[in-house]
């Protein structure tokens, strides 16, 4: 097999473990609101009275009680109607995107993605060697024009993968008149959407938007969710739900990589739910990244004046940023790593490359604060590099 | 029911016969709770191999549209409504390639299976339920957030938590593995180590050779990697090293993979003088071992052997084990320990599957080998289940007449068993669901030609009085299914031959 491409999320998670550094480099929820405590008590509490099956095989599809519970919650908080029977639980969304790739992906296959998109992705499906074809991206989604023409001119597209709330890593959220077209157009050319909404309940403002799988009535779109954002990234538990003779592929594919996820986590997450208030805890999320971001976006704007550009996201944990063209993002961070501050490099996130004037930060980790004081080293970072640029 | 089928076309014949029935079923010809004839009258009537049949019907299940259910035949379940869209999706020219050869559903319909309450299993490795160490592992659930806080439910590196790997490496080397905590890469159980090395070393096409029978797992996850899969017949002293060395001049696959210890399901041991002749070989061909271990922990008598990984002096095995049998397997936690060059691919292939193994998992396993309690465990399980093991080997020996063979074997979870000539392999499997008692049919062990008068049983997580019932019940299908003859018991401690 060829060699896999040195990763970037790899290299973050080792930069971020160390305590003094101004991390803007992770997806990571706030650890001090992660519900440990509660979890510590839950899992006594478990193990004591259901503790055989939660240490025992469990069936590969999941456990019931967890597939009725994230069945009831999609039809409440997103509008789609689902069966128990129409979910998969998967060891985090990152499983079900390879397990999109097993399914699907055959060498030089073509994968429409957003430009730039959520760089797990393009992980999880280069190992199945596809071809990646970016579709000119706005603020409102992906350009139905543009996709439109790369579905009637594009050879074996396989797969449109979309991220449509609050995206990994440009912030965006695309508006629901383009979730509607995306449905359409894809049930018209008979292609799979793969809909990932890690950060779908992390609005800041209003109501969430309806998933693309609201508009769907061809069967089209498989929709992957994840308890990592609002609840634990570490307990790696997601969800995959599609039309069900799609959906044993699913089961079956995940059969061969990991027979099934633990029962431990399962049924942990399941109490969670059942005997906590999961809405009060994701609400208490949104107040904290709310101010983060407000932090955030008030200490970019002292960096105006050097040409930096900004997004100001409705929700989610990321904000992109697009430095003067000919700045490096990749050498601005080694000399960033210098002051303790991590950002991820934008190029990563694009399918095909380019792009190195822009950067990923991340706004949910760090407190206000650290977020003030690491945008200003940033800022001194950015000055001197400029000043040299002349 | 009408069908025909085109010897003449390119397209299988199973997905012609896919194909007409699902077109009978969508029409509404073949109403909701239809019963499908048996596969073998079909296979006659059609003039076709009954396994073409059995892989049509399964496939027919895949898609929904009937159900079969063991002893109660194939039934359809209704007619799908109609397709929305004029185009909908053409899902079967969107699935790779490699999709149409990985659906063995049998896994999954044994686990459901062995679920129902009603129904005794020997057909699933599961360890024994009351003797899990819930009081302690929900103790220290309690501590480690204390102690520990948030890490535990957060992100970790994909390679494991560092203090698991450095006491797993520990671990191991009371197996005399010498390794350094980053030789050692934490997996979510041993079928990801399975899936990860075959993504890492195998291209489609690529030979793998395993032991004939072998993990059906392994096998799974092999033939989803594309590899062309080449069985080495196991005897009583395991692999038969003297065909492996022919194949491996013939063929040069990329992997040898075995289980030397306790094997599944054959229950053999490899013998010192095979393990050396087999690293002797790989060493001479530059073959990679993957040698895996799940079970050695679990020796109920003899002498034990080295492990391929310590007896290793070339760095060409690649070792896997995991906590799921000696400890249970719902934290879906292994290991692999191997070169840090490979460990560098395997992680890499892991960060794409599924980013690290839980956090919580690993916590607390980790925690549970490091205070003792994984070793108090194994003594603890080792003693029941040398005492079930032997309950079904007095069970299974209580009516002679019917000409089971099978060896006792010395360590593991399974008693592989040979049925007389003459008995039905599909019929015995429903007769035994019927009566509330299922096993695991020997061919799903097999890569290629599997022969159809061997089984396997597991013996550790039945409690005695339940092995009792459930090898009555068994011996009963068994009669009924069967032409007399005098039972056998093979001398020695290992399985007959399997070939």
């Amino acid at each position: 097999m060829q060699d896999l491409r040195a990763s970037d999320i790899r290299e973050i998670l080792k930069v971020t473990q160390k305590p003094e550094v101004i991390s803007f480099a992770g997806g990571l929820p706030a650890s001090e609101l992660l519900p440990a405590r509660q979890m510590a008590e839950l899992a006594r509490n478990l193990l004591l009275d259901d503790g055989v099956r939660a240490l025992q095989y469990a069936p590969t599809e999941g456990l019931e009680v967890l597939r009725e519970i994230i069945a009831r919650r999609l039809g409440e908080r997103l509008g789609l109607q689902r069966q128990p029977d129409e979910v998969l639980i998967v060891t985090g969304s990152q499983q079900a995107l390879d397990l999109t790739g097993k399914v699907f992906v055959d060498e030089r296959d073509a994968v429409l993605c957003e430009s730039p998109t959520y760089l797990g992705a393009i992980n999880a499906l280069r190992a199945y060697q596809p071809r990646f074809v970016e579709v000119p991206t706005d603020d409102d989604g992906m350009v139905p024009e543009e996709l439109e023409r790369r579905l009637e001119s594009v050879d074996r597209v396989k797969l449109i993968y979309v991220v449509p709330d609050f995206q990994n890593p440009s912030g965006r959220r695309w508006s629901v008149e383009r979730r509607r077209r995306l449905a359409e157009m894809a049930a018209r050319f008979g292609v799979p959407v793969i809909e990932d909404s890690p950060y779908g309940e992390l609005y800041f403002e209003g109501e969430p938007l309806p998933p693309v799988a609201s508009f769907d009535d061809a069967d089209v779109v498989v929709y992957l969710g994840t308890l990592s954002k609002i609840l634990s990234p570490g307990m790696r538990l997601g969800w995959v739900t599609a039309e069900r003779s799609l959906l044993r592929r699913y089961v079956l594919a995940k059969q061969g990589v990991d027979l099934h996820t633990p029962s431990l986590t399962q049924l942990l997450a399941a109490r969670f739910m059942l005997e906590h208030d999961l809405d009060a805890h994701i609400a208490g999320i949104r107040d904290v990244y709310r101010r983060r971001r407000d932090a955030m976006v008030a200490a970019l704007e002292t960096l105006v004046p050097l040409g930096v550009r900004f997004t100001r996201p409705a929700g989610g944990l990321f904000l992109w940023v697009e430095l003067p063209e000919g700045i490096n993002a990749r050498e601005l961070l080694e000399r960033c790593l210098e002051l303790d501050v991590a950002f991820v490099p934008g190029g990563a996130f694009f399918a095909n490359g380019g792009h190195e004037n822009t950067l990923r930060l991340n706004f949910s980790a760090m407190p206000e604060e650290r977020i003030t004081e690491g945008i200003r080293r940033l800022g001194t970072v950015l000055s001197s590099v400029a000043m040299a640029a002349g | 029911m009408e069908i025909s089928i085109d010897r003449d076309s390119s397209e299988p014949i199973f997905r012609q016969v896919v194909r007409e029935i699902q077109g009978l079923i969508r029409s509404g010809s073949l109403p909701e709770g239809f019963r499908l004839p048996p596969e073998r009258r079909l296979a006659d009537a059609l003039g076709v191999n009954r396994s073409t049949i059995f892989n049509a019907y399964r496939e027919l299940k895949a898609l929904g549209l009937v159900d079969a259910h063991v002893g109660r035949g194939t039934a359809v379940l209704r007619a799908p409504a109609p397709i929305p869209h004029a185009i909908g999706v053409p899902w079967r020219q969107l699935f790779r390639e490699s999709v149409a050869r990985s659906h063995d559903p049998i896994i999954a319909d044994l686990l459901a299976l062995s679920e129902r309450e009603d129904v005794i299993s020997f057909a699933i490795g599961l360890p024994a339920p009351e003797l899990l160490p819930l009081d302690t592992l929900a103790e220290f659930t309690a501590e480690l957030i204390r102690e520990v806080g948030a890490p535990a439910i957060l992100h970790c590196p994909t390679e494991g938590h560092s203090p698991l790997r450095e006491t797993i490496a520990q671990w191991v080397a009371a197996r005399g593995i010498r390794a350094r905590a980053s030789d050692v890469l934490v997996v979510s159980g041993s079928q990801q180590g399975l899936d990860l090395v075959a993504r890492v070393f195998i291209d489609p096409g690529d030979v793998i050779v395993v032991e004939e029978p072998t993990y059906i797992g392994a096998l799974q996850s092999f033939r989803v990697s594309g590899a062309k899969i080449i069985g080495i017949p196991v005897d009583e002293d395991g692999m038969r090293t003297d065909i492996l060395a022919s194949i491996l001049e013939r063929e040069r696959p990329k992997l040898i993979y075995t289980l030397p210890t306790y094997q599944n399901p054959s229950g053999v041991v490899m013998s010192i003088e095979r393990r050396r002749h087999l690293l002797e070989l790989a060493s001479r061909w530059h073959v990679p071992i993957l040698e895996d271990d799940p079970y050695s922990e679990l020796r109920y008598e003899g002498a034990p052997l080295p492990s391929l990984k310590a007896l290793d002096e070339n760095d060409l095995v690649l070792y896997q084990s995991t906590f799921s049998k000696a400890l249970f397997p719902g934290l879906r936690i292994g290991y692999l320990v191997v070169p840090p060059v490979v460990l560098r691919q395997l992680a890499l292939a892991k960060q794409g599957a599924d980013l690290h193994s839980s956090s919580f998992s690993q916590y607390l396993l980790e925690r549970f080998v490091r205070e003792g309690h994984f070793a108090t465990h194994i003594e603890k399980v080792k003693t029941a289940y040398r005492r079930r093991r032997d309950r079904m080997a007095a069970a299974l020996l209580k009516d002679d007449a019917i000409g089971l063979e099978f060896a006792v074997p010395t360590g593991g979870f399974y008693i592989w068993c040979h049925l007389p000539e003459g008995v039905e392999q599909s019929a015995l499997l429903a007769n035994a669901a019927a009566r509330g008692v299922v096993f695991l049919p020997g061919r799903a062990c097999y890569p290629t030609e599997p022969p159809e008068n061997c089984l396997r049983l597991n013996f550790s997580h039945a409690s005695e009085q339940a092995i009792d019932i459930g090898i009555a019940r068994f011996l009963e299908s068994v009669r009924e299914a069967t032409v007399r003859g005098p039972a056998k018991r093979m001398d020695g401690a290992a399985t007959s031959p399997v070939v």
